[in-house]
């Protein structure tokens, strides 16, 4: 079977600069990846060339095998994608957004599956027909990642999840993410959260500088020792 | 529903939302609307004082009593350029040139206001008609409403989540000009509706279609203006700066650049040169009211030859009116050619300022809507020619009364002999040789032909614009 995500010796190019260089990996079905990285290390331009919105200079990407600069619509529609910040629009209510997004997906979804998608993140109903523009950033994350199962891809992209969430929040969403790749769905998602990746992924990729310079994995029953994975970050960040 | 439609109702959503817009959008329908009207009931006004004051002038000359018909000649007559049905919607020339024209005989006089109110628009603070309203102010409009489309989703960080849902950059696109689009359409219902009552007032139903397609045209240019370098630039604020930049320099600038390269590069002379000019032209041709003036006398000699008399007392037609006849036919052919002259001037200014349509489609949009309303330039040299055709007209009817109708003996002793003044009065029937004048629009086909240079310019900004559009979404990225 084709990994649900492959990067294969990929460079990609931005402002003239190397973004990232020479990147492989893969995503396997049902597997939670994480790239780890400090700023600049490429770890969303890792995810926006899964979306087809970067070109490769070199190498080639691919999502369950199709490449991806040939059909970025494929791509599109087999991932559901939660970028930084939880990009939401502020003058709609938890509904509107949701509504909005997934129409724009070729999806409908009734009140009834929205607020079952709510309920799994947690946001309080009384919540639900506030505009965003009042929410907390925890609670907007929230919101991105009900569209994000709502769309029901086989493959999550997901940038700094749990950025902005309370620890309660955080453990919930780490449930969450075991729950959906125990259901099959692939997930790559890219944080600076050395403890929470190690929490939650099954396998870590370490970025810097646009290369991949680290690799855990989880072996069965045990998590990834968060202790290695943060001594190697630190040290390759200040190398 | 279609991704497109759906981005539409979102920005909509998001106008209503932002109360600043909807006041904008608010201000600016009631700003077209009230300009509208009030366009409407001035032009109606105007055309109806003026056709009112056409019939009395003719009703004035007509009802004279029996007199001699030179002093006819120099009573004269005035005739209106009533505005076209479509002056409602952009008057054009009609309140910077004169309405009015006196005829009489052995001159061409300049046009003049018909009344004081009439020359009220001339000035800076004249009242803004709905052309201009809709070459100016609408595009301030579509950049407030447009110029964030993209640069908002962009900042916001919605565009990379918007195309992550498989929403293509074109179908982006189409949804953010359907959304302007449908504003500059609702902004277009006052032409819309001035177009209906310029039909009612009988201008060609295809005249006033185009007219209000010629501006749905200029407001597309501008909504894709905005969406072009709202695609381009990645910050609202380099968006709009630019915006405002393009509208300043093609709105604003380059129209009145151009008019002053024209006036610069083809000088004309103006009336009161060209006058001047003319005198000495005019001495020559003779002074039609001295029959012995020596410019007549090839005439004296072919009379009396062809009518084998010896003096021009025995000519079976007066003398003097047939002086009067040939001097007013050589000083017409001299003041038409002095006319022709400047008109083709005007002309060539005009010809140099359209150049200028290239590259200002605001600039292109006044000189079609002007030729398509008929009140442009040529309209303003029609009424001249024609006036011009009728002041030739009468006067020499009256020189020909003048010539048959009066005994020559009698005409030479008038100032010194009542019964012979009294003879040479003629009837007051010969003053209905008046004709009536009306001033009509050109013919629909002879305005669409005069505006289609113009036109082309703003389909070719239209095509160019809609293929930057399309070359830039394409390069769409979050």
């Amino acid at each position: 079977m084709a990994p649900a995500l492959e990067a294969d010796a990929l460079t990609i190019v931005r402002g003239g600069q190397p973004a990232l260089r020479g990147v492989s990996f893969a995503v396997r079905p049902g597997e939670v990846h994480a790239l780890l990285g400090g700023n600049g290390a490429g770890k969303s331009t890792t995810l926006l060339a899964f979306l087809g919105f970067l070109a490769p200079a070199q190498g080639s990407v691919r999502v369950e095998g199709a490449d991806v600069g040939a059909d970025p619509a494929h791509a599109r529609r087999r991932i559901a994608y939660l970028p930084e910040n939880a990009a939401l629009y502020g003058h709609l209510d938890a509904y509107e957004n949701l509504g909005y997004f997934l129409g724009l997906a070729g999806l409908r979804a009734g009140r009834g599956a929205i607020d079952a998608a709510l309920d799994r993140v947690a946001l309080a109903a009384a919540a639900r027909t506030r505009r965003l523009e009042a929410y907390s950033k925890g609670m907007r994350q929230k919101v991105a990642i009900a569209l994000a199962l709502l769309r029901e891809t086989p493959i999550l992209l997901l940038d700094e999840p749990t950025s902005g969430l309370d620890p309660v929040a955080i453990d919930e969403f780490n449930r969450l993410l075991r729950e959906l790749a125990g259901a099959g769905r692939s997930v790559l998602m890219v944080t600076h959260d050395v403890y929470g990746a190690c929490q939650v992924a099954d396998r870590i990729g370490l970025l810097r500088d646009g290369a991949l310079v680290g690799r855990f994995e989880a072996t069965p029953g045990a998590r990834i020792d968060t202790e290695a994975v943060h001594a190697a970050f630190v040290a390759r960040e200040t190398a | 529903m279609t991704a497109a439609l759906r981005i539409a109702r979102a920005e909509w959503g998001y106008w209503r939302h932002s109360r600043l817009l909807l006041a904008a959008l608010a201000v600016f329908g009631l700003l077209l609307a009230a300009i509208a009207v009030l366009s409407a009931a001035r032009i109606e006004s105007e055309a109806t004082r003026r056709a009112a004051q056409q019939q009395a002038a003719e009703q004035a000359f007509t009802t004279q009593p029996d007199r001699h018909p030179h002093r006819m000649v120099h009573y004269g007559h005035y005739v209106f350029r009533t505005p076209p049905p479509l002056a409602v919607f952009d008057p054009g020339i009609d309140a910077v040139a004169g309405q009015a024209l006196f005829l009489e005989g052995h001159r061409q006089n300049s046009a003049a206001f018909a009344e004081a109110p009439s020359a009220a628009g001339v000035g800076a603070f004249g009242v803004p008609h709905p052309a201009l309203a809709y070459q100016l102010l609408v595009p301030l409009l579509l950049i407030a409403l447009g110029h964030a489309a993209f640069a908002r989703e962009r900042e916001a960080g919605t565009l990379a989540p918007l195309l992550a849902q498989g929403v293509r950059p074109g179908q982006l696109a189409a949804g953010k000009a359907i959304a302007l689009g449908a504003a500059a359409l609702a902004m277009l219902l006052p032409a819309a509706g001035l177009a209906v009552l310029a039909v009612a007032h009988g201008e060609a139903p295809a005249i006033a279609a185009l007219q209000v397609l010629l501006y749905a045209g200029y407001l597309g240019l501008w909504v894709l203006a905005v969406l072009l370098l709202g695609a381009l630039l990645p910050r609202r604020a380099d968006v709009l700066g630019a915006l405002l930049l393009a509208w300043l320099a093609t709105a604003l600038v380059l129209p009145r650049l151009a008019a002053s390269h024209a006036v610069a590069a083809v000088p004309a002379s103006g009336k009161i040169a060209a006058d001047i000019a003319l005198l000495e032209g005019l001495r020559n041709a003779g002074d039609g009211h001295n029959a012995a003036d020596p410019a007549f006398d090839a005439l004296r000699r072919q009379l009396l030859a062809q009518h084998g008399v010896e003096r021009v007392e025995d000519l079976p037609v007066n003398f003097r009116g047939m002086v009067a006849t040939i001097a007013e036919e050589r000083l017409t052919a001299l003041l038409n050619e002095a006319a022709e002259r400047r008109m083709a001037q005007e002309r060539a200014q005009s010809a140099r300022l359209a150049a200028f349509a290239w590259a200002s489609p605001t600039l292109a949009t006044g000189i079609a809507s002007r030729a398509l309303a008929g009140t442009d330039l040529a309209a303003m040299h029609r009424f001249q020619r024609e006036a011009e055709a009728l002041r030739f007209e009468f006067v020499q009817g009256l020189n020909q009364v003048h010539a048959h109708a009066l005994r020559y003996a009698d005409d030479i002793q008038r100032s010194v002999d009542p019964e012979a003044e009294r003879r040479t009065r003629v009837d007051a029937s010969h003053w209905r040789l008046l004709r009536a004048f009306t001033f009509e629009p050109a013919a629909p086909a002879a305005r669409r032909d005069n505006a289609s240079a113009a036109g082309a310019a703003l389909a070719a900004w239209l095509l160019a614009l809609a293929l930057g559009l399309r070359f830039a979404v394409a390069r769409l990225r979050p």
